[in-house]
């Protein structure tokens, strides 16, 4: 039945692109906030040569709605949508090599606004309470000192500041009103955290090399870092660190093996989740001892835990569709398989 | 584009001398000889086309342009004048090989040849061998290989041509060319250049083609000297290239590539009785930059020398049986940013053979193999077989062996390179019959060809990629080539070629259509003749290509016409001026997902023969 219902929903959404294509004059009929609840990937696309899009899956798993911004907008994306962040009712998708910042409701994905400019190879989105949103940015990925966060008044969608970093500013969690930028390096490696308060850069930490990815437990940031890879020729092992949000101050490190480069941690409840060697790792937050238990085998392009399920993707040969894959972390057993769209790189939900 | 200035001046220059150099023309076809001779001797089970003076001048903006209206090759071009790679019999862009004079050009970096950096007008011949050609050319001659040939001649010849283009998007070009012979001196001069804003409309879309400018020079030198008992030649080019990447429908152009290549080849031939022998040696030097943002001073960089010596002996026996032996061996010492510093050894060993055993019927057996170089070399083989059935109807038939090296970036990439690779190898049988009624000739030839090993880069863990052994393919199609020329009364003449091709090139795991293989392709160009006056019209047809390896998305087919017309000017017969108006019905069409090709526009040219 669930099939039926979804052959049924993809024949419906296909009438309709056709009859949208060949009419420009009606609009698009949609539901308004037909992506109220449910999950959210964004598929970064070909590189080069395409555009990125974003598949939304109810909540229900019922109907699975590819390319929804182009549904709703009539127009594309652009060329590889990096991430999504939101911030009120609003999601301000990243779209790194277009160089510009997609805004559209989050529940109808109606087109809002967009910022361009200000902006130069942007990667992540961080949006804050009063008015603030951190985009952090590249610039030339072959330049380590042309990159920066740039400051967005979320009023006007514009900028209002540029702070100068670290090379290789990549993803963001925020805790107290404070901004903690992973400095994952760009093309090359880096091994810092920016702190950065409204329009200031307080403070940098020196964390492992290659932060991927971060999570925030309690008053404690924990930062995984893959460590330099082999090639560099000064290949270091991934680590995973602790920091006390209330000083900045390193607490632990936990070492990975030499040869071991972790990536994609997530947290759900008391367990830390992170992928390595193809397979999925599974650490118990509350006493730390490294390895975790391999739960899961996969390589999975990126991944979050929620609720008691894993949300992973594969991204297969980055060349063709990818899917997401739902697990039950109460059994490790995949429970859904979605086709999405070309490299689903950001999982996220409306609830 | 800094050195635009200085080589626009020096074509100028070399135009003007060479309009003032010898006067006295002579018309009649000399003897001409190649320097690659086994070309021909060896390959008479293949298909072998050749594109001549009048076929090349109608598309001569760049190679691409040349074989993609003249020839089942399809090309995926990355926008005009960018990167262009071939798919020939829907193998991958390493697997044609280009051959300059006999030799292996395709860059040690990428196994490929970019066909957009190579000058089309610097050559006598251009020639097409479809099918696997590893024994003679060695790696990467799976699908066919491109022959770019100069050739030599010690009959009378005085002959200066020059050339001048302009055209739409602020489009210049440049070539001048001379060949003298005296005594027993062969020498041909040429220079040849093209630069262009490139900055078309994307019809229909109300967007520009931004960051696309290109500038391409050439120079070339070929030089032969008759010996007592044989000749001594000497080739030379040297091409520079110097291009900003455009950008897509939705993304800006930043990056920016310069590239320089070198090539020299000494040979001396030598001829005693029965017996042939060639000494020759051989130096190609390539370098490129490639800056992610061409406004600023960074940039990536690989340079890489390759030195080449070669001993080849040929005896004819009763006249029937020819047989060719060659040594060739190769040092690569390259160094790249992205590479580092490595170096590559290959001592190759080839027979080939050929046996007439009728005016009517000729087989061949060929060998190659290699050492030294550090891979598990297979033997290389092919045969292949010509039956003059009639007057009318000939069959002929091949099968081969053929494979690929890994390339420098295969093996010694920082950060995926993989060291264990091993070539990929294929193998092929093609059958062809060419079929004559009176001035109507037609080629129709079926083939299959199998790969194993075919190296893709796969993602391995996080973000780390290595290219590894892994894919298998299949290809098969069929491919027709249909002339026919007619003379209406004394004054005009009518002439018509067309191709059509059918390709299905299948990846054995996914069992889908290989990306950017279109199944259909075809072309056709009507020429009409009269007295001074020449008229044609042009027309491609390019299939529906897939774009992921899944085959969910594609890049649509389509369908574009070109005319030209040229004229010899009554009172001065040697002047030739003309224009050609291309993609004339101003269809919207991509070559490659999100990158247009240009709408409109026109050429007009200028051509003087002394």
């Amino acid at each position: 039945m669930k099939m039926m219902n979804k052959v049924f929903f993809l024949a419906i959404t296909a009438l309709f692109f056709v009859s949208c294509s060949n009419d420009d004059d009606s609009q698009p009929e949609y539901v308004p906030a037909a992506f109220e609840k449910g999950i959210l990937v964004t598929n970064e696309g070909p590189f080069g040569n395409g555009s990125g899009n974003i598949t939304f899956i109810s909540e229900d798993y019922s109907t699975v709605t590819q390319n929804i911004y182009r549904t709703v907008n009539g127009t594309e994306l652009g060329n590889i949508v990096q991430s999504m962040g939101f911030q009120d009712d609003n999601a301000y998708i990243v779209v790194n090599n277009s160089n510009k910042i997609m805004i559209a409701n989050r529940y109808s994905f109606e087109a809002v606004d967009s910022i361009k400019t200000g902006i130069n190879n942007p990667r992540y989105f961080m949006g804050t309470d009063g008015n603030r949103g951190y985009v952090t940015n590249w610039g030339d990925p072959n330049d380590n000192g042309d990159d920066f966060v740039a400051v967005v008044d979320l009023r006007n969608n514009t900028i209002a500041a540029t702070i100068p970093v670290a090379f290789g500013p990549e993803r963001m969690v925020t805790y107290n009103n404070k901004i903690y930028v992973a400095h994952q390096g760009g093309y090359g490696q880096n091994n810092l955290i920016s702190v950065i308060s409204g329009t200031n850069l307080e403070n940098t930490i020196t964390v492992g090399d290659v932060p991927n990815s971060m999570v925030v437990k309690g008053s404690s940031l924990f930062v995984l870092c893959g460590g330099n890879p082999s090639y560099t020729g000064n290949e270091t092992a991934g680590s995973l660190v602790e920091i006390d949000l209330a000083n900045g101050q390193v607490l632990n490190t936990y070492t990975f093996g030499t040869t071991e480069h972790p990536t994609n941690l997530t947290m759900d409840g008391n367990s830390f989740f992170y992928s390595l060697d193809g397979n999925v790792y599974k650490l118990n937050s509350s006493s730390i001892s490294l390895p975790g238990n391999d739960i899961i085998a996969g390589f999975f392009y990126t991944m979050v835990a929620k609720d008691g399920l894993l949300y992973a993707t594969d991204a297969d040969d980055f060349a063709s569709r990818g899917s997401l894959k739902i697990y039950d972390l109460s059994t490790n057993q995949q429970i859904q398989d979605f086709q999405v769209g070309i490299v689903p790189g950001g999982v996220y939900f409306n609830e | 584009m800094k050195l635009k200035g200085y080589h626009i001046f020096f074509t100028i220059f070399l135009c003007t001398a060479s309009a003032f150099a010898q006067l006295d023309s002579i018309q009649q076809l000399p003897e001409v000889m190649l320097t690659d001779s086994k070309l021909v001797h060896f390959s008479k089970g293949f298909k072998l086309e050749k594109l001549g003076d009048s076929l090349i001048e109608r598309n001569a903006t760049s190679l691409t342009e040349t074989l993609r209206y003249n020839s089942n090759i399809y090309f995926k071009e990355n926008s005009f004048g960018m990167v262009s790679s071939p798919s020939f019999r829907g193998t991958n862009a390493a697997q044609t090989a280009v051959i300059w004079n006999g030799i292996n050009i395709n860059s040690v970096f990428t196994g490929q040849t970019d066909f957009n950096v190579i000058s089309p007008l610097n050559y006598e011949e251009i020639a097409i061998r479809s099918g696997g050609g590893g024994v003679q050319y060695g790696s990467g001659a799976v699908g066919g290989s491109i022959h770019l040939n100069n050739t030599y001649s010690f009959k009378k010849i005085h002959s200066t041509k020059v050339g001048l283009l302009y055209g739409s998007f602020a489009t210049l070009g440049g070539t001048a060319s001379t060949t003298q012979t005296w005594g027993d001196h062969y020498l041909n001069v040429g220079v040849d250049f093209i630069s262009s804003d490139n900055d078309y409309e994307y019809v229909g879309k109300n967007q520009k083609n931004t960051h696309g400018e290109f500038l391409r020079f050439s120079a070339k030198i070929n030089e032969a000297r008759k010996l007592k008992r044989g000749v001594a030649t000497w080739n030379s080019e040297y091409s520079y290239n110097n291009r900003n990447f455009s950008g897509s429908l939705n993304t800006v152009g930043k990056d920016g590539y310069n590239d320089i290549a070198t090539r020299n080849l000494w040979q001396i031939q030598q001829e005693m009785g029965v017996f042939k022998m060639k000494i020759s040696a051989a130096h190609l030097f390539e370098q490129f930059k490639y800056f992610p943002d061409s406004d600023k001073p960074l940039y990536d960089k690989g340079r890489a020398n390759t030195f080449i010596s070669g001993l080849q002996t040929e005896v004819l026996l009763s006249k029937k049986f020819r047989i060719n032996s060659k040594i060739e061996y190769t040092y690569v010492t390259a160094q790249g940013s992205n590479v580092g510093e490595n170096h590559r050894k290959t001592l190759a060993a080839v027979l080939l053979f050929n046996h007439k055993i009728s005016r009517d019927f000729s087989y061949g057996l060929n060998l190659r193999k290699e050492f030294l170089n550090g891979f598990d070399n297979p033997w290389l083989f092919s045969a292949d077989a010509k039956w003059d059935v009639s007057k009318s109807y000939s069959l002929r038939v091949n099968g081969s062996k053929n494979y690929r090296i890994p390339t420098f970036n295969d093996l010694y990439w920082y950060g995926g390179g993989n060291s264990n690779l091993q070539p990929e190898t294929s193998y092929q049988v093609e059958l062809g019959q060419e079929i004559t009624f009176g001035n109507l000739k037609t080629d129709i030839a079926a083939y299959y060809i199998s790969s194993e090993d075919l190296i893709k880069w796969v993602p391995i863990s996080g973000s780390v990629w290595e290219p590894i052994n892994i894919q298998e393919t299949r290809n098969y199609g069929i491919e027709a080539t249909l002339g026919y020329f007619i003379k209406l009364g004394p004054q005009h003449s009518l002439d018509f070629s067309a191709n059509y091709s059918y390709t299905k090139a299948e990846d054995l795991e996914k069992k889908k259509q290989l990306i950017y293989v279109p199944f259909q392709k075809a072309g056709g160009t009507v020429a009409y003749d009269f007295r001074k006056l020449s008229i044609y019209a042009q027309g491609l047809f390019n299939g529906e290509a897939y774009t992921t390896t899944d085959n969910s998305s594609s890049v649509a087919g389509y369908t574009v016409f070109n005319f030209g017309a040229s004229v010899a000017l009554p009172f001065e017969p040697n002047l030739t001026v003309g224009g050609r108006l291309k993609n004339a019905f101003n269809t919207y069409y991509e070559n490659v997902a999100y990158r247009p090709m240009p709408s409109r526009n026109i050429q007009i040219f200028l051509n003087l023969k002394i």
